[in-house]
């Protein structure tokens, strides 16, 4: 009974042992070869011939071969780590590699991989992952490491097949991205440090006199706003205040102006309705042909409290204005005359002139339109439906397209703002260049090269709103789809294009 | 072995109860290791061993390579273990009662603290062991070495062999083989003396795959196709289900681009026309296979000029 139970087992750990290799196997490992045999063509209609088998048969066992052989490396260049399933990170415990440059993260004084960096790194032989003292094989690895609260298997297909091609793959985090409205395209294009800016923006706030930004008391965005209106409104009245220094001790004094930001509670209605009544300010016309010697003084709710403006004498001014009549070159009165060829001036037509103000002129143009009208047929003009354009009313192609162009042409960036983030569709990844290997930074990677999405074939293709909420998401990145299909790892990209609409 | 019901169970008629039992569990053993073992990794079936692959490759299932190579891992060219199988190959090998299934437990691993330290004793043991022969082999390396060098430098003029054998001499005494230096093996599949995880053995109904219209449809046609000795793979860059070889891919080229459509579904002729010109593109023939009461029916598109 023993003997057989005693067989049984040993039987049992063949099956289970069989992979494992033997010392003698470890060490004569070390002068194994590293090259891949090349396959040769393969052929169209099988034939039963002897040759034909022979060949499946030597192709066969190269590729068991390749495929039997197990990882051996030496115990002192592999790096140790330990997982952590209640992290879902794993732990490094001896000194990182060359991998540390692109690869994994310090925090608390310790140095971690992500799931998927250290499986990958697993599978490339250069880091020993142990789990409660035991070492973990590939395959618990891929079972282990792989599920939807950390990376797919899709995704890990993904990130191996780009790491192998040399590329550095990171995590997407959309919280790194700033969406803030004050950063224009151009701002993006130079592609500032968000950290720089971030501080530069927490600096100026604490640098800030206290009263000012107890006064402002908007958010940190639309300082920046408010701060350029400020800073005009500071600069319009040096010329009155010269005598005062902006000094915090004054800034109390400054009634007449708070006065306004207080009515600013919401910084919504900042951009709404501007603060001057400007029909009702008039503004001198120093260079009109009449002009007089003094400028009575302004109103007295224009000034601060405790100025008083008397007349201004601006005969000084006056004299130091350029009155002269432009003479122009040769070459700008040729250049001018082309340009009035073709150009009537308005105020030549007699007809216009007659007209006294801005409703006799638009009567008058309405009349024209009229007349215009009769040589247009019945048919064509008088029913519901009328044409959307009319001979000689357009001078080039575009503007013809354009007025005849019922379905306008969108950009891809419209409309992007309502979209809202799909459950569906979420960027994997970000991609770095593999020639950017040498200088690149973890703490500073930069703009990615490009932003994967994973998908598959079996599921369905990214309609328009999932390309804009994506392409949205991504900001200037363009978004590369990789679509998975049992190992084999396609990628494809929408690009807008424009139709021309102008035709020469 | 309750949990197991796809092992094949033999009837019994011996007399001899414990020569009975013996003869059983060992039966039971072998047709178990004739069974390939699919493990799961999420929905998705796996193999893990080379001895798996082959069995699976005899019975005409191909799969797809999704690792790195062990040989080469920073290239794409040629991939490696775990070899991924389709949900119709692995669904054809279970109901050939040709493999197993199991999923490893994402609860508790090994709660059993004495049987785990014991396989923490026989890993650092394991390896102590490794260590001393290695320790051996290199030195018994080196010597043969000095000695080829030794004996290369008598056949030459030169009279420096004197140093080479002062060296061998020493070696006995000076040789040191650091622990750093030893090699180990970084296991592609789950090793015996590694985590013993609860693993549940899965029947072909209850796989944790998802199973739809559709994958009944191919399943269908993959079988069909499978037992008229044509191998199959997957063909989704072709606009296809499957690839059809006349032999094994590794030697002939795909004849056919399968597309599996039910017999009630509607296809748009701009959909036909479609995978028509992909498939003369191509060169391969494009099939529509469609299963009817048991049996599959093929039609092939061939694009002809109007003559």
């Amino acid at each position: 009974m023993a003997d057989a139970d005693a067989s049984a087992d040993a039987g049992n750990k063949q099956s289970v042992y069989h992979e494992l290799l033997s010392p003698s196997e470890l060490f004569e490992a070390r002068s194994r070869s590293h090259k891949i045999p090349v396959r040769g063509q393969k052929e169209f209609l099988p034939s039963g011939s002897e040759q034909q088998s022979q060949r499946l048969q030597h192709s066969l066992e190269e590729h068991w071969t390749l495929l039997a052989e197990e990882r051996v490396e030496r115990l002192g260049n592999l790096v140790n780590a330990v997982w952590s399933p209640e992290e879902k990170l794993v732990e490094l415990q001896s000194p990182a590699g060359k991998f540390w440059q692109t690869m994994g993260f310090s925090e608390r004084g310790k140095q971690y991989l992500q799931p998927e960096e250290a499986l990958y790194l697993m599978e490339c032989g250069n880091v020993q992952v142990f789990y409660r003292d035991l070492p973990l094989s590939i395959q618990d690895g891929y079972e282990r490491f792989l599920s939807s609260d950390t990376v797919t298997l899709h995704q890990y297909q993904v990130f191996g097949h780009l790491k192998r091609l040399g590329y550095v793959v990171n995590r997407f985090d959309p919280s790194h991205l700033s969406h803030s409205s004050v950063s224009s395209t151009y701002e993006r294009q130079l592609n500032l440090p968000a950290s720089d800016k971030q501080k530069k923006q927490l600096k100026r706030k604490r640098s800030q006199s206290p009263v000012s930004s107890d006064k402002h008391g908007i958010s940190t965005e639309e300082k920046t706003t408010s701060e350029a209106h400020n800073e005009l409104a500071e600069t319009s009245k040096l010329p009155a205040d010269l005598q005062e220094p902006v000094h915090l001790a004054d800034a109390p004094e400054r009634t007449w102006w708070m006065e306004e930001d207080v009515q600013q509670k919401h910084p919504k209605t900042q951009t709404a309705a501007p603060r001057w009544d400007f029909s009702s300010i008039s503004f001198p016309d120093l260079g009109s042909r009449r002009r007089s010697e003094r400028l009575a003084s302004p109103h007295r709710s224009l000034l601060p409290e405790n100025v008083d403006v008397g007349e201004c004498d601006v005969s000084r001014w006056l004299g130091r204005l350029n009155m002269k009549q432009e003479k122009l070159s040769r070459r700008d009165m040729e250049r001018q005359r082309e340009r009035d060829r073709y150009r009537r001036d308005v105020n030549s037509d007699r007809e216009v002139r007659r007209c006294r103000n801005w409703a006799e002129y638009s009567e008058l143009m309405e009349e024209r339109r009229r007349r215009r009208r009769k040589h247009r047929p019945e048919h064509l003009w008088e029913r519901e439906e009328t044409p959307l354009t009319q001979p000689g009313q357009c001078t080039s192609h575009r503007e013809l397209l354009d007025q005849i162009g019922i379905i306008k042409s969108s950009t891809f960036s419209e409309g992007l703002s309502r979209l809202s983030p799909s459950d569906q569709w979420k960027i994997s990844f970000d991609v770095y260049q593999p020639d950017t290997v040498a200088e690149f930074k973890k703490s500073h990677p930069g703009k990615p090269y490009t932003r994967m999405c994973v998908c598959s074939f079996a599921g369905p293709v990214p309609d328009l709103h999932a390309v804009k909420q994506l392409s949205f998401q991504s900001q200037d990145v363009p978004v590369t789809f990789a679509v998975v299909d049992h190992g084999d790892i396609s990628f494809y990209c929408f690009k807008d294009f424009k139709l021309p609409t102008d035709v020469y | 072995m309750d949990g197991d019901p796809a092992v094949m169970k033999v009837p019994r008629s011996s007399s001899v109860e414990v020569k009975e039992d013996m003869d059983t569990k060992s039966e039971k053993q072998a047709t178990r290791d004739a069974l390939i073992d699919i493990s799961f990794c999420g929905s998705t079936p796996m193999l893990w061993k080379v001895s798996d692959m082959k069995k699976c490759r005899s019975e005409g299932v191909i799969g797809a390579l999704v690792g790195s190579l062990a040989r080469q891992p920073r290239q794409n060219v040629r991939l490696g273990r775990p070899l991924e199988l389709r949900p119709e190959e692995a669904l054809l090998l279970l109901e050939k009662e040709k493999s197993t299934a199991a999923v490893r437990l994402d609860t508790q691993d090994c709660e059993d603290e004495e049987a785990h330290s014991e396989a923490v004793r026989l890993y650092e043991a394991g390896l102590e062991s490794s260590y001393q022969e290695q320790c051996v082999l290199a030195l018994e390396d080196k010597k043969k070495t000095l000695n080829r060098v030794m004996n290369e430098k008598e056949n030459g003029t030169e009279g420096s062999g004197s140093a080479v054998r002062e060296r061998l001499e020493a070696l006995d005494q000076s040789f040191s083989f650091p622990w750093s230096a030893m090699a180990v093996q970084l296991c592609t599949a789950r090793s015996g003396f590694s985590h013993c995880p609860e693993e549940r053995s899965f029947h072909s109904t209850d796989c944790p795959m998802p199973r739809d219209e559709h994958l009944n449809t191919r399943f269908s046609v993959y079988r069909d196709l499978r037992n008229k000795g044509y191998y199959l793979t997957s063909a989704g860059k072709f606009g296809g289900d499957f690839l059809v070889y006349p032999g094994d891919p590794l030697r002939f080229h795909a004849h056919y681009i399968a597309l599996c459509v039910s017999l009630d579904e509607e296809m748009p002729v701009c959909d036909i026309l479609a995978i028509a010109r992909l498939g003369s593109n191509v060169k391969k023939t494009v099939l529509l296979c469609s299963p009817q009461e048991g049996d599959v029916v093929y039609s092939s598109l061939q694009w002809s000029s109007m003559v």
